[in-house]
């Protein structure tokens, strides 16, 4: 079964994501922002990690940046799932070393489609 | 009675009349997207609940399950107005407690002897959240 780390200071976003992913069979990590992904990233492997943009203490790109900087995330898939859509923010993740950028909100069956895209 | 006589009031200089005339409208405009953003969520949400609610009391004669998780899914992607909604009322009561700060700075300059009565910031960046309808976002891959 692959693991994704979803990560999103909303709850209400959270609980969305989670229902999604584990309806679609995911083992599903959930942290609220970037610190406490990073956190729960130390203690085990994940195929994938899905974060929001705007946290508090850690925001997406911030986290994505720490994450390219070690050996076990070097690789894998980084989507940023935010409502921020400029192209600044977009090219900010890019560079951060993100695989893709979603706008909020998303579509359950999008989503599911996406990640199979990209985790193998 | 009150006593105030706005003729009394200081005058405020008009560039930061013009800056609250700005932040105010602005705060505005979000509010109104706001309004059209909940107005949006909750008619989806109501028909997409009707509908999955009806599917499912049909069941126990064989009613079709697909069709139920197609409009539960409809209901997932409304159900994320909460962090939507929240993310643009921060960004604007933010906005509306610079504005209510400044006002009052300048109402009650002559009180303030030492310059330093608190302003909070504006927000440095534009609203985060842009959209005005609950349709799906895009995806882009790099």
């Amino acid at each position: 079964m692959h693991s994704i780390l979803a990560v999103d200071d909303s709850a209400s976003m959270r609980q969305m994501v989670s229902f999604t992913l584990k309806n679609a069979g995911y083992d599903v990590v959930e942290a609220v922002d970037g610190e406490d992904a990073l956190d729960k990233s130390r203690s085990r492997d994940f195929d994938l990690v899905l974060t929001d943009q705007n946290m508090p203490r850690l925001d997406g790109i911030g986290l994505t940046k720490r994450l390219r900087e070690t050996v076990k995330f070097k690789t894998t898939p980084i989507l940023i799932l935010t409502t921020e859509s400029s192209d600044q923010m977009k090219q900010a993740g890019r560079a951060a070393g993100a695989t893709g950028w979603m706008v909020k909100p998303f579509d359950p069956a999008k989503l599911i489609e996406v990640i199979r895209k990209v985790v193998r | 009675m009150s006593d105030f006589n706005a003729f009394d009031a200081p005058e405020l200089p008009l560039f930061a009349a013009a800056d609250l005339q700005d932040d105010l409208l602005t705060a505005t405009n979000d509010l109104e997207r706001l309004q059209t953003l909940l107005d949006d969520s909750y008619q989806t949400l109501q028909a997409g609940f009707f509908s999955a609610l009806g599917l499912l009391q049909g069941m126990a004669r064989s009613g079709p399950l697909d069709e139920a998780i197609v409009q539960l899914s409809c209901a997932v992607k409304a159900f994320q107005f909460q962090d939507m909604a929240s993310q643009l009322i921060a960004h604007t009561s933010q906005r509306l407690h610079h504005c209510a700060d400044q006002l009052a700075r300048h109402a009650f300059a002559s009180d303030d002897e030492d310059g330093e009565a608190m302003v909070e910031a504006a927000p440095l960046r534009a609203n985060p959240v842009t959209q005005s309808a609950m349709n799906t976002g895009f995806v882009e891959f790099f």
